[in-house]
C-alpha cells in the first residue's frame, strides 16, 4: 500500500492567508497527503473554515494543533483540560523535568519535544520513554534546527537526538518527523526528512514511518476519539434508540 | 557545486565527502534544474547533504530531488514522466 506522508508541524501564522496558501500549496507540492497547522487557542470557525477549504483544493489533510508550553504540571493539566476536546493534535514543548513527566504520563498528551538548542534542557531518558511509551505519546522531532544549526551546534543536537531516538526505539515510542517551521524554502519533501532522520541513526523504514505511519495513526486515533460516537477505546455509538 | 561540496564537508567532513564521487553532468539555469553523479555507496550521505542546503552565496534557497536513477538514460525517462 502506498505511503500517506503527513507534516504534523508547521508554524505558519494561520491569521496570515497569504503565507497560509503558501505553505500549504508547497506540501501538496511537496507530496504531503495531511498536514497539521498550529492553530490559535482564540481561532474562530471562520478562520478553520477557510483554511480547511484551502487544504481541500489543494488535496490536502488538515488537521488541527495546539503547542502547549506550560511552567508546571499543574499548568499543563489545566491546559489540556481546556484544549484537549478541541484540537487534533495536542503538543507539549517540556522546558522543565517536572513538565517532562507530566506530559510524557498523560495519555491526553499526543506529542512531547524539546529545546533544540539547550541540551541541558532535553530529558527524554529512560524514564520518560517508559511513560510515554505507557500514555502512547510520541517523540516529536523538527528537522529545522538540523537545517538551520552549523558546526558544534549541530553536532550536539545530533548526537543528544541519537541519544534519544535510541531510547525511543527500546520503549517503543513512536518517533515523528516534522518541519517545525514557517518557511516553505526550509520544507522538504518527506523522504528528504526522513534520510535527514538517518543521520540520527533511524533505519530507513522506521524513518518512512515517522514521516507516514506514525503521524497518520494519531490523527486517525484522535479524530475517532473526538468523534461524538466514541464511547472508550474499542467502543463506539453503532445505533441509538429504541429498537435497539 | 560548490554549496553541495561544502554541505557535505560540513556534514561528513572531508573523509566522507570524498567517498561521493560527486560529479555535475549537467546545469539547466533555465529550468533551475541539475543532474548530479554520486557513487551508490553514498547516496544516502548526497540525499541528506542536499536536504541541508539553505543558502547559496546568500540567497536562501531550496534544493529537492526530483528523481534517482542507476543511468543517465533511465533518470531523463523518468524525468519526462
Amino acid at each position: 500500500m502506498k505511503r500517506q506522508y503527513a507534516d504534523l508541524h508547521l508554524t505558519t501564522n494561520i491569521r496570515d492567508s497569504q503565507q497560509v496558501s503558501v505553505i500549504i500549496n508547497k506540501a501538496a507540492q511537496l507530496g504531503y497527503n495531511l498536514i497539521a497547522l498550529l492553530f490559535l487557542p482564540n481561532t474562530t470557525q471562520e478562520e478553520l473554515k477557510q483554511i480547511q477549504t484551502a487544504c481541500k483544493e489543494a488535496k490536502l489533510d488538515l488537521a488541527t494543533r495546539i503547542d502547549l508550553k506550560p511552567r508546571t504540571p499543574n499548568d499543563l493539566i489545566f491546559n489540556l483540560r481546556k484544549f484537549r476536546r478541541r484540537f487534533e493534535i495536542i503538543a507539549v514543548l517540556c522546558e522543565s523535568k517536572n513538565v517532562a513527566r507530566q506530559a510524557a504520563k498523560d495519555h491526553r498528551v499526543d506529542l512531547i519535544s524539546f529545546p533544540s538548542t539547550d541540551f541541558r534542557q532535553r530529558f527524554f531518558d529512560m524514564a520518560e520513554a517508559e511513560l510515554a511509551s505507557a500514555s502512547q505519546a510520541s517523540l516529536e522531532i523538527d528537522t529545522r534546527p538540523l537545517l538551520m544549526l552549523e558546526g558544534p551546534a549541530r553536532a550536539r543536537l545530533l548526537a543528544s537526538l541519537r541519544k534519544e531516538v535510541a531510547i525511543a526505539k527500546g520503549f517503543k515510542v513512536p518517533i515523528i518527523m516534522s518541519s517545525g517551521t514557517s518557511n516553505e524554502l526550509l520544507m522538504r519533501k518527506p523522504q528528504e526528512q526522513a534520510v535527514l532522520a538517518q543521520l540520527f541513526d533511524l533505519d530507513r523504514e522506521y524513518a518512512l514511518d515517522a514521516v507516514s505511519r506514525n503521524p497518520t495513526a494519531i490523527v486517525t486515533r484522535n479524530r475517532q476519539k473526538l468523534s461524538p460516537k466514541f464511547i472508550a477505546p474499542g467502543i463506539r455509538l453503532v445505533k441509538k434508540g429504541k429498537d435497539c | 557545486m560548490n554549496a553541495l561540496w561544502n554541505a557535505i564537508t560540513k556534514l561528513y567532513g572531508e573523509h566522507g565527502a570524498s567517498q561521493t564521487g560527486l560529479t555535475l553532468i549537467e546545469y539547466n539555469p533555465d529550468e533551475k534544474l541539475a543532474v548530479i553523479r554520486t557513487n551508490n555507496t553514498a547516496l544516502n550521505m548526497t540525499r541528506a547533504s542536499i536536504a541541508t542546503i539553505t543558502k547559496i552565496e546568500e540567497k536562501p534557497v531550496a534544493i529537492h530531488v526530483l528523481a534517482i536513477s542507476g543511468t543517465i538514460k533511465a533518470l531523463y525517462k523518468n524525468l519526462r514522466h
